[in-house]
């Protein structure tokens, strides 16, 4: 029996210090993905999408309400079998992930670095204006055949 | 996060970093970090076995490390990754550079 789909709507202050609080929230919703959370590519699932949650979380607050602490952010997680898309509004300025060019990783780069994660992990799309859409989605069976995935948790989007 | 640092011999010290680093608790560990720049190691152990999670601005700082004692002709090794920290150094590509040999 597949699960239901869900929705979680959280309205939020961003702040940093929230941060922890949306992790938490989305590392247990990826549950919510499987009928009785078991599957054995779960774990590997909620490493790689909370990471990625992790990155767009904090380009929000640094970038699109830099300087700000009274930014609002709504964050929907919703859930349908075998899937799981995170979707971010923020009122601030745009800040498109197309737009920052991948960092060279062979110049060891201390910055751009979360673009890079997020995009390769998580599936991306981008809307600007008011408010700013954020979509991260995830399918949970599309890494679980990726041929590493076994001793590299974060094995990447496929 | 908690950070200590242990001089193991002359010129040689060890950094541990436990918990979560990110963007949140880096700046802390930063400050550190210019401390122990300043003075000029010629070995950095990094171990990193009680470090949980890692995020981007957290991999930056240890890159800055590396990178400013490198400059300053010492060495920096990272031991002890594991789980998200070292999923996230294999797919940054760090591993090759900042890991002494192939993690476990």
């Amino acid at each position: 029996m597949s699960p239901d789909p869900a929705l979680i709507r959280m309205q939020m202050v961003g702040r940093l210090q929230l941060r922890d609080l949306v992790l938490r929230s989305v590392a247990a919703a990826c549950k919510l993905v499987t009928p009785r959370g078991d599957h054995p590519g779960l774990q590997e699932f909620r490493l790689q999408v909370v990471t990625a949650v992790g990155e767009a979380f904090n380009n929000i607050i640094l970038h699109s309400y830099e300087g700000r602490d009274d930014g609002l952010i709504e964050l929907d997680i919703q859930t349908t079998p075998d899937q799981i898309s995170i979707i971010f509004r923020d009122w601030g300025d745009s800040f498109d992930p197309d737009s920052v060019p991948l960092p060279d990783l062979d110049t060891l780069p201390e910055s751009g670095l979360g673009i890079f994660i997020m995009k390769t992990l998580m599936n991306i799309r981008y809307a600007a204006g008011e408010p700013n859409v954020l979509t991260l989605s995830k399918n949970l069976d599309a890494k679980s055949s990726h041929a590493e995935s076994a001793t590299d948790p974060l094995g990447g989007e496929k | 996060m908690t950070f200590t640092v242990a001089t193991i011999e002359a010129g040689v010290v060890r950094l541990t970093i436990e918990g979560e680093l990110d963007v949140v608790t880096t700046s802390e560990l930063r400050k550190g970090v210019d401390k122990l720049v300043d003075e000029k190691p010629r070995r950095i152990e990094v171990n990193l076995t009680s470090l949980r999670m890692v995020d981007s601005s957290g991999v930056g700082t240890l890159v800055s490390l590396y990178k400013r004692i490198r400059a300053q002709g010492g060495e920096v090794v990272i031991t002890g990754l594991r789980d998200q920290p070292l999923a996230i150094f294999r797919l940054l590509r760090l591993d090759r550079v900042m890991l002494g040999s192939a993690p476990g």
